[in-house]
């Protein structure tokens, strides 16, 4: 696990009760129960502080897994304090 | 704290058996992230607790305040935002901002504040209750250019000042600090209209975050410290009075010393407000006496007591001064320049709050003043601050009046003419009764503490009863010094809580107490939820003079053995009301 999924899983595990660690691999709206509305402004929350960006209101409907979540951060731009050094 | 530790702390479980702790969290905004961080600094400030957050309807504050009053909760955290005082002061109502719209909203506010004010007093009579007023900055409604202050928004201002200066007032309800908060969140950054807009939570993360740390704080309502230990030399005043003169040391702008000045001016104002201001100083003590004669000390000497002036150890001195004023070194704060004064008073005392005065830094200076102003803020002054002092002193010229060695004698009681006058009623607003509980040790029944919450639901119970005992006699008043809390049952009381302050012993208040608490309820037999604990050995002592041995757990006691066994009370006792 690199640290991007590390980081997105703690905020998978903060933003959904009940979640466990090995399901958050293939986890997903349909999946998940406890993935309600709450939940998705919970992680969206938690993803914007954990990762200091601002996630387009385009890509929010299509977010809906683990995997898309993921590949919409590794896809993102390195940030300058990212790169730098 | 970031969102993820917030969350992260929610999961982590108590012990079962640990009290619950329900808050009701009033707000017309979704409460999303605000609750989620209410609950964790909550939690921080209650950490022996369950904490429970209950939350009301979107987009009705007024509502949310009514069903308050009947909800099962122990504190309410109350958050108004300009929306709340007319939606038309947030961004997803469209209600107009024309300008011929201004004066409706400008009317509509002051309605507002008027209903949400009688709420929120109304709340308060039952429950702590913290208010956050307006903290988002005012759309840009009126015509007026942002860089200027335009009729609307001051007067929409000043309705929000008026609700708050009323609120502050009451004394049930505590008011988060704007100036606070605009220190640990910057206004620019709170606002997060995409949130607002996208989910109905108009607060960035940083700013819910300080806004729910004010609110637990406020609801757990820390006690303050009760007294302040000062050096003097460079402390008190600029200059070391043995080396350059009485007439030399200053505290003015004059001389470049008004940082003592100001510090003067703090412990001034403290000792006023009830706190205890002693000196511990290694010097001359003729000297001293002398320089406390200057004219324009900011800092009366009479309101300082007792006053330690030797060459031996700080801690010698503070310990001499803990004994004085009978208080924990944990309720006490030494200030002095001298690191090392600091080190070797902390290393005797571990729980006294040390803090450095800085000599040579005006802008340290002033956070010290803000510091001790945070250590010792209360939110009311009592009767019981304004004769702290002389109470104390009275204690003092009264133990050295007394014989020394063996029992009390007779004459020394008599001759003392003391007064004890016990109310009765069950008034959950006296702060003074819950701080005699949730501070007193040694003559302490069980060494049980209440919350603000769990006491207003013990008192709301029809059978329980509250006396609350104070005394006086000739060598002056000690106040409210005693605290009986208990339930009727027929001709039998149950006795949950009796603590008594330590000023108040020998002078037989707790036999007083004792005798007048059976004739009052007509009791034959008086329970006591009796518990020992390492610290009230004194109460353990009164017992076991009317048992015949010390009780080790919960027992009765008949209302002839009471008699019997007591010996003469020589108290004049009576009751008084609120009224």
């Amino acid at each position: 696990m690199n640290d991007v999924q590390a980081r997105l899983s703690r905020c998978f595990l903060a933003a959904i009760p009940g979640l466990n660690r090995d399901e958050i691999a293939n986890a997903s709206v349909q999946t998940v129960e406890k993935w309600d509305s709450v939940a998705s402004v919970t992680l969206i929350a938690l993803i914007e502080e954990e990762f200091g960006i601002q996630i387009d209101l385009e890509a929010l409907d299509r977010l809906d897994s683990y995997r898309t979540i993921l590949d919409y951060l590794n896809a993102l731009p390195p940030r300058r304090e990212d790169s730098a050094g | 704290m970031k969102l993820v530790e917030a969350l992260e702390a929610l999961e982590q479980n108590l012990q079962a058996q640990s009290p619950l702790l329900k808050v009701q969290l009033a707000c017309g905004f979704t409460p999303l992230h605000l609750s989620t961080f209410l609950n964790a600094h909550l939690r921080i400030q209650f950490p022996e607790h369950h904490v429970e957050i209950a939350a009301g309807l979107f987009g009705d504050l007024a509502g949310n305040l009514e069903r308050a009053q009947s909800a099962d909760a122990d504190a309410v955290a109350a958050v108004i935002e300009w929306q709340d005082l007319d939606p038309r002061l947030g961004v997803r109502a469209l209600g107009g901002w024309a300008p011929r719209h201004l004066a409706d909203i400008n009317r509509n506010v002051r309605d507002q504040a008027l209903r949400l004010g009688d709420l929120l007093e109304k709340i308060s009579r039952s429950r702590t209750i913290a208010v956050a007023l307006p903290t988002l900055p005012l759309p840009p409604v009126a015509f007026t250019p942002g860089w200027q202050a335009g009729a609307f928004e001051s007067g929409i201002q000043e309705a929000a000042a008026e609700l708050g200066a009323r609120l502050a007032g009451s004394p049930g309800i505590r008011m988060a600090s704007a100036q606070r908060l605009d220190r640990i969140s910057p206004p620019p950054a709170r606002f997060d209209v995409r949130s607002d807009l996208a989910a109905g939570f108009p607060y960035s993360l940083a700013h819910a975050d300080a806004l729910a740390g004010l609110l637990a704080r406020i609801i757990r309502n820390p006690s303050p410290k009760k007294g302040l230990i000062t050096d003097l030399d460079d402390t008190l005043w600029l200059g070391i009075v043995g080396d350059v003169g009485v007439e030399n040391i200053a505290w003015d702008l004059d001389h470049h010393a008004q940082r003592h000045g100001l510090y003067q001016q703090m412990l001034a104002s403290l000792a006023e407000s009830g706190v205890l201001i002693a000196v511990a100083s290694k010097n001359d003590q003729a000297l001293v006496e002398e320089a406390f004669q200057r004219r324009g000390l900011v800092l009366p000497r009479e309101r300082v007591f007792p006053v330690e002036v030797h060459w031996n150890a700080k801690s010698e001195s503070v310990a001499r001064i803990l004994q004085a004023w009978n208080v924990g070194a944990d309720s006490v704060v030494f200030v002095d320049d001298s690191a090392l004064d600091l080190a070797e008073v902390k290393a005797a005392h571990p729980s006294i709050e040390c803090l450095l005065f800085p000599r040579d830094d005006d802008k340290a200076a002033y956070q010290l003043l803000e510091d001790l102003r945070d250590l010792f803020g209360k939110q009311a002054l009592s009767d019981e601050d304004a004769i702290r002092l002389d109470s104390i002193r009275a204690a003092h010229v009264a133990a050295e009046s007394a014989p020394s060695g063996g029992s009390t004698p007779e004459r020394f009681l008599q001759e003392a003419a003391g007064k004890l006058t016990l109310n009765f009623e069950k008034n959950s607003a006296d702060s003074r009764a819950l701080e005699l509980i949730n501070k007193t040790n040694q003559f302490n029944l069980n060494g049980k503490r209440h919350t603000e919450a769990s006491w207003k639901r013990y008192l709301s119970d029809p059978d329980a009863f509250l006396a609350v005992a104070s005394y006086e006699d000739r060598f002056g008043p000690l106040g409210k010094i005693a605290v009986i809390a208990g339930r009727r049952d027929g001709r039998r009381i149950t006795v949950d809580q009796w603590v008594m302050s330590c000023r108040a012993f020998s002078r037989r208040i707790e036999h007083g107490c004792l005798l007048r608490l059976f004739e009052k309820f007509g009791a034959d037999e008086a329970a006591f939820d009796f518990s020992p604990t390492p610290r009230n050995g004194p109460l353990q002592t009164f017992f076991a003079g009317l048992l015949g041995s010390t009780p080790e757990r919960p027992f009765s006691l008949r209302r002839e053995q009471a008699n019997e066994k007591s010996p003469r009370v020589y108290l004049e006792i009576r009751e008084s009301s609120d009224e």
